[in-house]
């Protein structure tokens, strides 16, 4: 809560940026159209820009912040101050420290602290008529995932939202305090179009020649359409799925998916032979699994666990499944009284 | 001067036939690893007939017959005039071209299209019911859609001669239902609710078994509506049989193109898999939530309720509930926040609106929204920007438009009892 703006339209120019600095290509461009706009920029309140992404603190808890507002603004995110009046949704994402496990009520006040934007939660002690100056409140409820509420501002004003956090079982309760502005921006507009204009033909630009390609030939000899489709058969005959050989520290893994070949969609179960570096097996261990894919940022549809030892050192993993085709990451975490390895193999489907 | 006109006319010929040939040439012909693919999007594909081994008279033709009078009856309802079929039409390929169904009010999310469904592990946008008997039980309790309630509907059943007769001969007797209410069930109603909580744990056991019933014959019906062989489908075929000349009368060079960038750099197969072109899992594709509602956080919600319930394949009412893979190994993980199960896009051009809550008016709105890939509301947008080209987003368009099929059930099937 000690973080303080230095001045408020740096702050407007990268919320309204946000979207864009996300993108690489315009990250670059941005070095080009100026050094000036710094990537890591500290905000007013419990709310707290850091490099582009936008965090709530709760007392010791943290959430991903995030508001858009969807008709005037589309998927555009700020960390606080809002251009428009009209819908606006705020959303707080839990980085899964424990917030979950808290009643969570969300206000929105009218900022009548006279302190602006520096306004603090020590300075909303005073106020002695909530109800009077309440502009929204959700009232307390444990969400297990994320919190949304969406409020409709028709006036233009200074804001303040309140979020806290109780704990039901000690009724400890952890309190962040962002003022924020609505419908004020417009001293930045001259600058943000340019920026943007320069920004769209630059990209535009460098997309063009990304995106040159060869013309394709006329020439679409049946010659390799035979050849390929002769191969069909054959690659659906001869397919055994593979067995994936990992050499960890402790232990030698083999991992063998018990399908005839890798499929997408498929729910299916993997035998996992464990040995110890002098190939004796592995008894009484407890393997976790997991999997993703990292150019996608998520894991498996299933969550697969070990189910069985069908033999001294061959151990069961039901419940796998992948649902896309691509680049996947493997992860086995073993575990046994005498050692602990974590070990990963990447596989294609 | 005639010259330097001249040259600049060919120059701006060259130019021009430069840029046409870029934009409108046939695609490059299939490579090995391609026709694989497309094999693998072929209807053939598709397993000869849906399963449900939860469902014991899936496959009964007595039940299927009995689950098409149920579709189409609108006295399964709170005020006698929905019936699954009111939203599920069969004229609209079994969906109802709204953005949001419209029942006894308007839901928050969109009707999809049940033809070919009966192959999924999940049912509804978010993934909350684990067969499709489960899920056909759900709207008729729902105060939004049917807005009845359990015991008002085995009531019906039990006084329906015709009705009965049917059960008792696919189910076994029917229970006395002596000393039960007219209405009760767990549901929003307060005096139904009470009136459920009031009955004897053997009672409602005895209800929850005939409501499960109903549901299982609605599915047996609801299997039957499969989709038949498109043109994609029809291409894919000659394609393979070395016939490449007769292929190319299938499909014109825009649609091949279009098929081209599904496969290849649109990564559309990612998620749009299989024949059904769905791998039936749940993904957030960053879509902004309706005017005035709050970001849906489908699938995270969606499995709590699955897991709940007491209609899921390892509950009392499930005729195998010793598998379960699904459920037992479902992934519960943060990213299931704001993710909602893919959409089969078989006869994806009769079902507009598009998405969970009909944000998207048109194809065009979808391709744009994969094309830009913008950040999500709640959670995060899997997919990545396509940096495709305008014409290259109507050759995908073109493509999807080849996956319309007529549903291959018999015409029967396909309209409402009596020939209304």
């Amino acid at each position: 809560m000690n973080f303080r703006s230095i001045s408020l339209p740096l702050d407007s120019l990268c919320s309204s940026l946000l979207p864009l600095l996300r993108h690489g290509l315009f990250r670059l461009l941005l070095v080009v159209v100026g050094t000036s706009l710094p990537l890591t920029v500290s905000a007013h309140g419990g709310v707290v820009l850091e490099d582009d992404i936008c965090f709530i603190k709760v007392g010791f808890y943290e959430a991903h912040f995030t508001i858009f507002q969807p008709r005037s603004q589309g998927h555009e995110q700020f960390c606080e101050d809002l251009p428009d009046l009209g819908e606006s949704v705020f959303v707080l994402e839990y980085l899964h420290d424990g917030l979950e496990d808290l009643m969570v009520d969300f206000r929105i006040i009218r900022n009548t602290t006279g302190m602006g934007l520096f306004a603090s939660a020590e300075d909303l002690e005073k106020v002695e008529d909530w109800d009077a100056i309440t502009e929204f409140y959700k009232p307390p409820v444990q969400e297990p995932d994320v919190v949304a509420v969406l409020h409709q501002f028709d006036e233009p004003g200074a804001f303040i939202g309140v979020v806290t956090a109780t704990d039901p079982a000690s009724d400890a309760s952890y309190v962040a305090v962002f003022p924020f502005e609505v419908g004020y921006f417009g001293v930045n507009y001259p600058l943000i179009a340019f920026s943007s204009v320069f920004l769209t033909l630059s990209a535009f630009i460098l997309l063009g020649m990304r995106q040159r390609r060869r013309a394709s030939r006329i020439a679409m000899g049946i010659t390799p359409l035979v050849m390929a489709a002769c191969l069909l058969p054959t690659a659906a005959l001869g397919a055994v799925a593979p067995t994936y050989h990992v050499k960890g520290d402790f232990f030698h893994i083999s991992a063998t998916p018990e399908v005839e070949s890798l499929d997408i969609n498929r729910m299916h179960k993997w035998r996992i032979i464990l040995t110890d570096r002098q190939g004796k097996a592995v008894s009484g261990a407890s393997i976790e699994i997991e999997g993703g894919m990292p150019e996608h940022d998520h894991g498996l549809a299933t969550n697969p666990r070990m189910t069985a030892e069908r033999a001294p050192g061959e151990y069961l993993i039901e419940g796998m499944k992948f649902h896309m085709n691509g680049h996947w990451e493997i992860v086995l975490s073993i575990r046994t009284p005498a050692a602990r390895e974590v070990v990963k193999f990447d596989l294609t489907i | 001067m005639p010259m330097r006109t001249l040259v600049m006319t060919i120059m701006l010929f060259l130019v021009g036939a430069a840029l046409a040939w870029f934009i409108w040439a046939p695609p490059r012909p299939w490579t090995a690893a391609e026709l694989i693919t497309l094999q693998s999007l072929a209807l053939e594909q598709l397993q000869a007939e849906p399963k449900d081994s939860t469902n014991r008279v899936f496959k009964n033709p007595e039940a299927q017959k009995f689950g098409y009078q149920l579709f189409f009856d609108t006295r399964l309802s709170r005020n006698g005039a929905i019936a699954c079929a009111s939203c599920h039409q069969p004229g609209a390929r079994f969906a109802d071209n709204l953005p949001l169904s419209a029942a006894i009010s308007t839901t928050k999310r969109n009707t999809p299209s049940i033809v070919g469904v009966a192959y999924s592990p999940w049912f509804y946008w978010d993934g909350r019911k684990d067969s499709l008997w489960s899920q056909a039980l759900a709207p008729l309790e729902d105060p939004g859609e049917h807005g009845g309630n359990r015991l008002q509907y085995v009531h019906l059943i039990a006084e329906d001669p015709t009705y009965r007769n049917t059960y008792e001969a696919i189910f076994g007797p029917f229970p006395s239902l002596k000393g039960f209410p007219r209405h009760a069930g767990p549901v929003a109603n307060p005096k139904w609710r009470a009136a459920w909580q009031a009955l004897t744990p053997e009672q409602r056991h005895t209800v929850n078994r005939v409501f499960s019933n109903i549901g299982k014959a609605i599915a047996a019906y609801e299997g039957l509506l499969v989709p038949g062989e498109s043109r994609f489908d029809k291409y894919v075929k000659t394609l393979v049989d070395y016939d490449e000349r007769a292929a190319n009368e299938i499909l014109d060079t825009a649609e091949r193109r279009g098929l081209k960038l599904f496969i290849g750099q649109g990564n559309c197969t990612q998620c749009h898999n299989g024949p059904l072109f769905s791998n039936n899992a749940f993904h957030n594709t960053g879509l902004l939530s309706r005017p005035m509602t709050l970001p849906d956080v489908g699938r995270a919600a969606g499995l709590r309720v699955a897991l709940d319930d007491p209609f899921n394949c390892l509950g009392a009412y499930s005729d195998d509930p010793v598998k379960c893979d699904e459920l037992r190994f479902a992934n519960t993980g943060p990213e299931l926040v704001g993710s909602m199960r893919t959409a089969s896009l078989r006869n994806v051009i009769g079902t507009a609106p598009y998405s969970h809550s009909g944000q998207q008016t048109d194809l065009r709105a979808v391709l744009e929204q994969y094309n830009q890939a913008p950040d999500a509301m709640i959670g995060h947008n899997e997919s990545k920007p396509l940096d495709l080209w305008p014409w290259q987003i109507s050759d995908l368009e073109a493509f999807l438009k080849t996956l319309n099929a007529p549903i291959a059930a018999a015409p029967e099937w396909l309209r409402p009892p009596g020939g209304g």
